[in-house]
């Protein structure tokens, strides 16, 4: 789970990280309360869950009250490729002499904890690791030994923080830590950690923007992440899928997609879009949904009732083989919605594995014209695109 | 012997008195396992009745406090955890500190944090850990008196022994694939696990794969998210003698999303499926876009090597 940059900062904080004086603000009347505390000039930073917010004109540097307000008009109503801006930042500006980057991430290569650290940050640091593969240093902490203020200080050293503190970069290090494994965070980045000049030109490093992911797995010991709930996002399709336990991702095309298994769904999604591509009527997967291992019909009812809440989806390919799932409990599921929900719209079902036989009886029987069977995966999907592309063209015939 | 474990190894279950538990060892004993105990402090010294697990005889596996009792006990050389997330990295290392060789992670959910220190500790003992977040590891033994192990949830009766070694980040995506091939068969079917850290990595499997005599030729499976592909494939071309064909699931998957799995994710357009088809065809693997389309490659090969 990625957090909004001002979520991040508070996390540092508690790390006790130095950032800049800063206040979230949701709207123009809060942007400009804020002001007074922080001091012009200050950084307007409008809050999205994705990178490069600067260059898409998203952070402004103000000097006024007035060119507060006109940035913050600016910015609040945003949105950078596809993410809606979620309030601001105002921050105190700072004077900058350095910019560093630091991170550390979960390395699945080495299976440990990666530090990634360069004195060009500011920046795309995969870009200079790229370019100038010397100037990023990778380091690694490993979960078995104690990664203390000494092995932090002496990473720094290794990191050579010319110009800065490395005491204090050290100490930094140590915190970025500290924030990681309390957190159980999965990434912890702070770019730029900047050295700052106060107004009698003593130099300190400084947060000046954080990126933190948590790690989904670990909410039960964070009382479920609810501090960092996004209000914006909490009553989409996919977050209330999520809510009642379902892995469930949407992804805007025009076929509902169940399966047994994270693998099987995705390499389902992909059948539906190569189909699509093949019949170049352009229809592709509209979600992707995981109905997980021994599944009940009650919940291949649930799955159902979720897809089909999508107004997009004209028609939907259930993919199961069946290891712990039973095909047969999947039947019933499929017979349970269409009485219960009044699904009119075509299914296509493939069952291999543990009771398909008995599932596919089960199919045959209901006698349902809106329920279709196939013998594998690909011509399942095939007729699932067909199908949906037959209910568009005749919508459109109608218009 | 099979690849990564003995032929009727004796073999724990952690967590085995629960549902999961209860469900699975079941199935294993019925499959050929030689399931030998149980671990629940709770529950030590009691002994759990499985009806007619054994060709049909009732099989009572005595119940331990302890891995390390249970070792002392048994001789237990694999454990196969079906612990809850929030208790699973206290039971691994258990079984870690007992001595146990083979672990075997079932559990879906535990904290990588947690993850990454037991798969840090096996690996600094030496002990091999297949998952977490894994269907398990199926072998398949040379002769009814050479039983194959089934640690886990992979389905018995789907495939019987065969020169094909599978390797896979994906619990059905391998029954898809068993089935696919199930007239070839298989020497050992593992389910390497859809987290970000797991203990046998697609590479590792591979190697053992080369080492086992059996094996003539390996399917891998991967999906999107990281470069465990790209590097098994690396190691392939750079040290294996025997063919390797792959299918990678998530060609069309969005970027930014977890697509189920912990480690399923395109992030700053990296690890997409495009990526690591390109990397592993580069190093003359060839890749499936679907897993029929990587069957009939297997196919392909295994006719050239005959």
């Amino acid at each position: 789970m990625d957090l909004y940059e001002y979520q991040a900062r508070e996390l540092l904080q508690e790390a006790g990280i130095p950032t800049p004086e800063a206040i979230y603000a949701r709207n123009v009347e809060e942007v400009v309360e804020a002001l007074p505390s922080m001091g012009l000039p200050a950084v307007i930073k409008g809050q999205a869950k994705i990178g490069h917010r600067g260059q898409a004109g998203a952070v402004r540097l103000v000097r006024t009250v007035e060119e507060a307000k006109a940035a913050a008009e600016h910015i609040l109503p945003m949105s950078i490729q596809g993410h809606e801006i979620n309030g601001v930042l105002v921050a105190q500006a700072k004077d900058i002499r350095n910019e560093y980057y630091v991170s550390i991430s979960v390395d699945r290569s080495t299976r440990s904890f990666c530090v990634l650290a360069t004195s060009q940050g500011g920046t795309e640091v995969e870009q200079i690791a790229q370019e100038q593969p010397d100037a990023v240093k990778r380091l690694h902490i490993s979960k078995l030994e104690d990664f203390d203020q000494a092995a932090a200080l002496d990473m720094a050293a290794q990191i050579g923080f010319e110009d800065a503190d490395v005491a204090q970069a050290g100490d930094i290090l140590y915190r970025m830590w500290q924030c990681f494994t309390t957190n159980d965070a999965t990434l912890v980045e702070i770019n730029p950690l900047a050295n700052v000049a106060d107004e009698d030109g003593n130099l300190t490093l400084c947060a000046l923007d954080a990126k933190v992911s948590l790690d989904g797995n670990a909410a039960f010991r964070h009382d479920g992440w609810q501090r960092f709930t996004d209000t914006r996002v909490a009553d989409t399709l996919e977050a209330r899928a999520q809510a009642a336990g379902m892995h469930y991702v949407h992804l805007d095309g025009q076929v509902g997609v169940i399966g047994n298994g994270a693998g099987l769904v995705m390499s389902s999604i992909d059948a539906v879009t190569f189909a699509g591509r093949a019949q170049g009527n352009g229809i592709s997967a509209a979600n992707f949904l995981d109905i997980g291992g021994g599944a009940s019909a009650e919940a291949m009812c649930r799955s159902l009732e979720t897809v089909l809440a999508d107004p997009k989806v004209e028609s939907v390919f259930i993919n199961v083989y069946g290891g712990i799932t039973s095909c047969e409990q999947v039947a019933l599921g499929i017979l349970q919605a269409i009485e219960e929900l009044g699904v009119s719209k075509p299914l296509v079902v493939r069952f291999d594995g543990n009771a398909a036989s008995e599932g596919l009886r089960i199919l045959r029987e209901s006698k349902l014209d809106t329920v279709h069977v196939a013998e594998t995966m690909e011509q399942a999907a095939t007729q699932a695109v067909s199908l949906a592309a037959s209910v568009l063209h005749n919508t459109e015939e109608t218009k | 012997m099979s690849a990564f474990i003995e032929d009727n190894a004796p073999v724990i279950v952690q967590g085995m008195t629960g549902h999961q538990g209860m469900t699975h060892t079941l199935r294993m004993l019925k499959a050929g396992t030689n399931i030998v105990g149980g671990v629940n402090p709770r529950k030590a010294g009691t002994t759990v009745l499985f009806e007619g697990a054994h060709d049909g005889e009732d099989v009572h596996i005595p119940v331990y406090a302890t891995c390390a009792e249970a070792k002392e006990a048994t001789g237990a050389k694999a454990s196969v955890v079906f612990v809850p997330p929030r208790f699973a990295k206290d039971a691994v290392v258990e079984a870690i500190e007992a001595g146990i060789e083979l672990i075997v992670v079932i559990t879906e959910g535990i904290p990588v944090n947690d993850s990454a220190y037991f798969v840090e500790l096996a690996l600094s003992r030496g002990v091999r850990i297949v998952g977490p977040n894994c269907p398990g590891l199926m072998t398949l033994g040379e002769s009814e008196h050479a039983r194959g192990v089934n640690l886990g949830i992979i389905p018995d009766g789907i495939v019987s022994r065969g020169p094909l070694g599978l390797v896979s980040k994906s619990g059905t995506l391998t029954y898809q694939m068993m089935a696919e091939l199930s007239d070839i068969g298989f020497t050992a079917c593992l389910g390497a696990g859809g987290d970000p850290i797991v203990g046998t990595m697609l590479r590792e499997a591979l190697q053992e794969f080369e080492q086992d005599d059996d094996t003539k030729a390996v399917i891998m499976i991967g999906e999107i998210g990281g470069k465990a592909e790209q590097e098994a494939a690396q190691w392939a071309h750079d040290h294996m003698t025997k063919p390797v064909v792959a299918y990678i699931a998530g060609f069309t998957a969005p970027e930014g999303k977890q697509m189920g799995h912990a480690g399923a994710i395109i992030s700053g357009g990296k690890g997409t499926a495009q990526d690591k088809k390109e990397a592993l065809e580069a190093v003359g693997i060839p890749v499936g876009k679907t897993p029929s389309e990587a069957a009939r490659l297997m196919r392909e090969v295994l006719a050239q090597l005959s």
